[in-house]
C-alpha cells in the first residue's frame, strides 16, 4: 500500500502513472502481507475472525497494482478530479473504519470482562452465604475466607 | 419476604463497618451483602469481619457494574426486594428501612431516597451539597424531568429501594458508565413505577468525594449526551428469569 501512495504521489499530471516496476513492488508488498496475516493465524496470534477484514484490505493493495486503470474508476465516481486525493481519502475512511471496528470490539469485550467479574463474584459470595447457612459450619466459611485472601 | 440490602464498596476500609451495624441494627432480617469494587484495602476483610456476605469484584469496574452486581445477586437468589446504599456513612439505615417499605406495601417498583426533596428535612450534621454540585444536580434534574416527563430531585442518589421487575431490568441492562441517571431513564421509559422518598443524609464519615470542577463537568456532559441517546434506545421486552 505504501508503494503505491509512493508512486501516486510522485505523478504532477493529477493522474496516477504507475511503472511496472512500482507495480510489482506493490503487488508482491501485497502477497507478503497477506501472507502474514496466514502465518500470524498459523501462529494463533490473530482469530479467523479478525483476519477478514485485513485480508480485504490485501486484496484492495493487489487490485490497485494489478489494475492501476481502477484507481482512475473509483475517482471518477466520487467526482474526484485529482486521482491522488482520491486514493488518500479512500485510505484514510478504510483506516477510521478498521479504528472505529476496534472500539466496537473492544467495548463488547469490556461488558463481557465485567459480567464475567459479576458472575465470580456472586458466585464466590453465594458459597459464603450457603457457608453461613449451612449447619453453621464455620470451618467451612474460614476456609472460604483464607482462600479469598490467598487470591487478593 | 426477603430482602438483601447491598453496599458497593471501593477502598471503604474506614466507614465499612460502621454502616454495616447500623444496616443490621435498623433491618435485622435483611441479608447484607457487600460489594467489593476491586478495593486495594481491608474493605473486604472488614466487611467480612461484620457479618456481611462480600462479592469480590477482581478489579475496579466503577459504581455501575457494583450495583449491578448487586441486582444480579438478589435476582439470582430470589429476593422478594433489594435497596443499596454508599459505604461512605453518608446514608442513615433508618432512612433505607422507609424506602424498603414502599417496595413491601407495593407502591412503587424502584424508590429513590431523595435529599433534596421538598419533604426532606436538614438537620444538624446533615448533608450540605457544594456550590458545583448544585449545578450539576439542576442540570440533571432538568433534563432528566424533560426526558422522563416525571418530577425527580435527586438524580444521583446512591440510596435506592427495587423489587424483582427492577432487579431484572437492571441485572441486564445498566450503564456501567452512567449508573444513576440512565437507570431511572430506562426504569420509568419501561413502564415501571418509580418514586422518590424525601430522606436525610450525613456528610461523609470517611473517604473524599472523586468530584472535582474538571470532573463534574465531564461528568455533566457525558450525563447529557447518555441521556439524549437513552431517549432513542428501543424498549425491551420485559424478562424475569
Amino acid at each position: 500500500m505504501k508503494a503505491l501512495v509512493l508512486a501516486a504521489t510522485s505523478s504532477e499530471t493529477g493522474q496516477v502513472q504507475l511503472t511496472s516496476q512500482t507495480r510489482i513492488v506493490a503487488a508482491v508488498l501485497a502477497v507478503f502481507f497477506m501472507l502474514l496475516i496466514l502465518e500470524l493465524i498459523r501462529r494463533d496470534r490473530l482469530q479467523e475472525r479478525y483476519s477478514v477484514i485485513w485480508f480485504v484490505a490485501g486484496l484492495g493493495m493487489l487490485a490497485g497494482a494489478a489494475f492501476p486503470g481502477l484507481l482512475e474508476v473509483v475517482a471518477n465516481l466520487l467526482g474526484v478530479r485529482n486521482t491522488n486525493v482520491a486514493l488518500f481519502s479512500i485510505v484514510l475512511l478504510l483506516l477510521l473504519g478498521l479504528a472505529l471496528n476496534f472500539s466496537v470490539i473492544m467495548s463488547r469485550q469490556a461488558a463481557q470482562i465485567t459480567r464475567l467479574a459479576q458472575e465470580r463474584a456472586i458466585e464466590k459470595a453465594g458459597q459464603q452465604a450457603q457457608g453461613q447457612n449451612g449447619n453453621g459450619s464455620s470451618g467451612e466459611q474460614g476456609l472460604q475466607a483464607e482462600e479469598e485472601r490467598l487470591e487478593g | 419476604m426477603r430482602t438483601l440490602v447491598f453496599i458497593p464498596a471501593w477502598n471503604e476500609e474506614a466507614s465499612v463497618t460502621e454502616v454495616i451495624a447500623d444496616v443490621r441494627k435498623v433491618l435485622p432480617e435483611a441479608d447484607i451483602l457487600v460489594v467489593d469494587d476491586g478495593s486495594t484495602d481491608a474493605t473486604s476483610e472488614r466487611a467480612r469481619e461484620a457479618g456481611a456476605l462480600v462479592a469480590c469484584l477482581p478489579f475496579n469496574q466503577g459504581l455501575g457494574a457494583a450495583l449491578q452486581t448487586g441486582y444480579l445477586y438478589a435476582l439470582r437468589n430470589g429476593y422478594d426486594a433489594c435497596a443499596h446504599l454508599d459505604a461512605d456513612g453518608q446514608h442513615p439505615a433508618e432512612e433505607v428501612a422507609r424506602l424498603l417499605a414502599e417496595i413491601t406495601a407495593d407502591r412503587a417498583d424502584l424508590v429513590i431516597g431523595s435529599r433534596y426533596h421538598a419533604g426532606a428535612v436538614a438537620g444538624t450534621g446533615d448533608y450540605r451539597p457544594t456550590f458545583s454540585r448544585r449545578i450539576g444536580t439542576s442540570v440533571f434534574r432538568f433534563f432528566l424531568t424533560l426526558a422522563t416527563r416525571q418530577r425527580f430531585t435527586d438524580t444521583t442518589s446512591g440510596m435506592r429501594a427495587a423489587n424483582r421487575r427492577v432487579m431484572s431490568l437492571f441485572s441486564q441492562h445498566y450503564s456501567p458508565d452512567f449508573a444513576e441517571i440512565e437507570s431511572l431513564q430506562l426504569a420509568v421509559r419501561q413502564g415501571l413505577r418509580v418514586e422518590e422518598v424525601p430522606v436525610r443524609m450525613l456528610e461523609r464519615a470517611g473517604g473524599t468525594s472523586f468530584l472535582t470542577p474538571l470532573r463534574s463537568a465531564f461528568f455533566i456532559f457525558k450525563g447529557l449526551v447518555v441521556l439524549l441517546v437513552g431517549q432513542f434506545r428501543p424498549r425491551q421486552a420485559e424478562v424475569e428469569r
